[in-house]
């Protein structure tokens, strides 16, 4: 029991980093962005190229793909979601999901279906109060946390951070405020980029790399989002831990293949009871 | 040669009835359908299972895959959407796809988990000899896939047609004229569903066997594709779109003799990363389509 609620706080914070900027891109794109899971999946891909086929540190090779991952992401966003931004929500999810599809058959193309891993020491897990925990999940820890920590200061200190909060509360008010929202799409992209780049490598370093490795955290990182309220990055680190347990937790109680069906109920009883999310405004149509 | 295309012909054909299905709910309903491959994998499974193990005979079981299939997403959308806005539906109908398929590769005691079922029986399969049975089957999807689209274009010029694109285009202003739009969209996509169950019943019909491999990601891409290609809304259109993905699709098959160096891995991948590639500029460029949505016209030009 323990065990398996630490399980799941590591798949929790795991999730964390996605479910923030599925969040953030929700929040200032106004739509559910479907290609975030194969976006993770080519940047661990990225990084597995550094590290495992260069022979660089892991470290760096994160570093690298995720500034790799921001710069493409803003490129993405002006070929692919630029031209379509003005067609509405369903237009653009559409768009995504093609996107989707191009980026996971790119990781494909490149590595096969074969599942394989990045280049790190092997390290002997140890015990603390009879529960079992290994180096990855140690760094999985430390890197979320402090992506979190920096991501909060962003967010509430820094002039960008208050201008994307701004674009996403009320678009026009912003424009009319004088916020160049071009710039501040840009930079959110640029930060949504990062955090899946870090989120994949996480998720590689947990699992494994394989093509489909993103897309099957899509539906758990939308649940972990829609739960804290889409578009409030509390929300979203909030939503990604509980979802992250109570997946892990479920697997006493029915069989682990249909974990996802956790996330997926999930979503079911937030739209019914309290569909703005824990931390979310109602949200009112215009 | 002729064989091969009278193939490829029942494939159009029954791909075409899909398309006609996601044109239904998302081109003229404007509900997107990311479910797709679950829901085509339950009217595929459904209309099988009712064979092999209920006994029915093709024609009920078809008729049973399409209720199945039109009440689970009935349901899904009755649920999603009492609450809430078109975003969360496409996360839900995501989610319940993978759902489906996943009760498909893992309840071995009813779908056989990843070895699929087998020996599908096909209607009238044991009257027609087998070296003609392909030309009946090809004759058996042309029909329905005609009458699929009469059926369509009759919903879409009835007075309901026009209520589904009302609520598609504005559901405020559909709802304060008093129209229920839950209820409007629940029926587009139990309807909707209710193809998609006929469809996967021919997919079983053609293939005599199923397993969970069939259904990937490449249904929903194509899809989409062929919703987008023909037009959103315009019948006819997705029936041309379906046509092109799939002859594009069966094509790029010999691609493999083009460039030998290609695995079969990097091959699939490169028709899906065509097909994405061509949704987006479809998106961008064209997003009409190649054909238009019927609209009432005036006797004056």
């Amino acid at each position: 029991m323990l065990q398996t609620t630490f399980n799941g706080i590591i798949t929790g914070v795991i999730m964390t980093l996605p479910a923030l900027a599925v969040t953030l891109l929700f929040g200032v794109l106004k739509f559910p962005n479907f290609a975030v899971g194969a976006m993770m999946t080519v940047a661990a891909y990225m990084a597995f190229a550094l590290n495992a086929q260069l022979g660089w540190p892991l470290l760096p090779a994160t570093a690298a793909a995720a500034l790799a991952m921001g710069t493409l992401c803003i490129g993405i966003d002006h070929v692919t979601f630029k031209p379509l931004r003005e067609r509405g929500g369903i237009t653009l999810m559409v768009a995504s999901l093609g996107l989707g599809f191009i980026l996971e058959n790119i990781a494909r193309f490149a590595y096969g279906n074969s599942a394989r891993s990045f280049a790190i020491e092997l390290a002997r897990p140890f015990r603390i109060a009879d529960v079992r925990m290994n180096q990855e999940q140690m760094i999985t820890l430390g890197v979320s946390t402090a992506a979190m920590i920096l991501m909060y200061l962003l967010l509430t200190r820094s002039p960008m951070g208050r201008a994307m909060r701004a674009v996403a509360d009320n678009p026009s008010l912003a424009l009319v405020r004088g916020i160049e929202s071009p710039r501040v799409i840009r930079w959110t992209w640029f930060i949504a980029g990062m955090l899946l780049a870090v989120g994949g490598v996480l998720i590689g370093m947990d699992r494994a790399l394989e093509p489909p490795m993103g897309s099957n955290y899509l539906i758990s990182v939308f649940a972990a989002a829609i739960l804290g309220g889409l578009g409030s990055p509390l929300g979203a680190f909030v939503g990604a831990l509980v979802i992250g347990v109570v997946s892990e937790l479920s697997t006493l109680v029915v069989p682990p293949n249909y974990r996802i069906g956790v996330p997926l109920c999930a979503i079911a009883v937030i739209l019914i009871f309290r569909p703005q999310g824990l931390f979310g405004h109602p949200y009112i149509r215009k | 040669m002729t064989s091969y295309l009278v193939l490829l012909g029942i494939v159009v054909c029954f791909s075409a009835i899909l398309a006609l299905a996601l044109n239904f709910q998302w081109g003229l309903g404007g509900m997107v359908n990311f479910g797709l491959t679950g829901f085509y994998a339950l009217g595929a499974y459904a209309s099988a299972l009712l064979m092999l193990r209920a006994g029915a005979n093709s024609f009920f079981a078809v008729l049973g895959a399409m209720a199945v299939v039109a009440a689970v997403c009935g349901l899904v959308a009755f649920i999603t959407l009492r609450v809430t806005e078109e975003d969360y539906f496409a996360i839900v109908t995501l989610g319940v796809g993978e759902m489906l398929r996943l009760v498909a590769l893992n309840e071995d005691w009813l779908t056989k988990g990843a070895l699929g079922l087998t020996g599908i029986p096909r209607p009238f399969g044991d009257v027609i000899a087998p070296e003609n049975y392909q030309y009946f089957l090809l004759a058996l999807a042309v029909v329905l896939l005609l009458a699929t689209l009469w059926f369509l274009n009759a919903v879409a010029r009835s007075p309901f047609g026009r209520l589904v694109r009302a609520v598609r285009e504005d559901d405020v202003v559909a709802a304060t004229l008093g129209k229920n739009v839950l209820w409007v969209r629940v029926r587009i996509f139990a309807i909707g569903g209710g193809i998609i169950g006929l469809a996967g019943s021919m997919h079983g019909f053609y293939y005599q066997y199923i397993d969970p491999t069939q259904f990937s990601n490449i249904v929903l891409a194509y899809g989409f594709m062929a919703v987008i290609a023909g037009g959103r809304g315009a019948h006819r259109g997705a029936i041309f779109g379906a046509a092109a993905v799939m002859v594009l699709l069966e094509g790029s098959r010999f691609l493999k003799d083009l460039i030998p160096a290609l695995d079969s891995d990097q091959l699939a991948a490169i028709r899906i990363i065509i097909i994405g590639v061509g949704l987006i500029l479809l998106l961008i460029y064209r997003p009409q389509g190649f054909m238009r949505e019927y609209r009432l016209q005036t006797e004056l030009k």
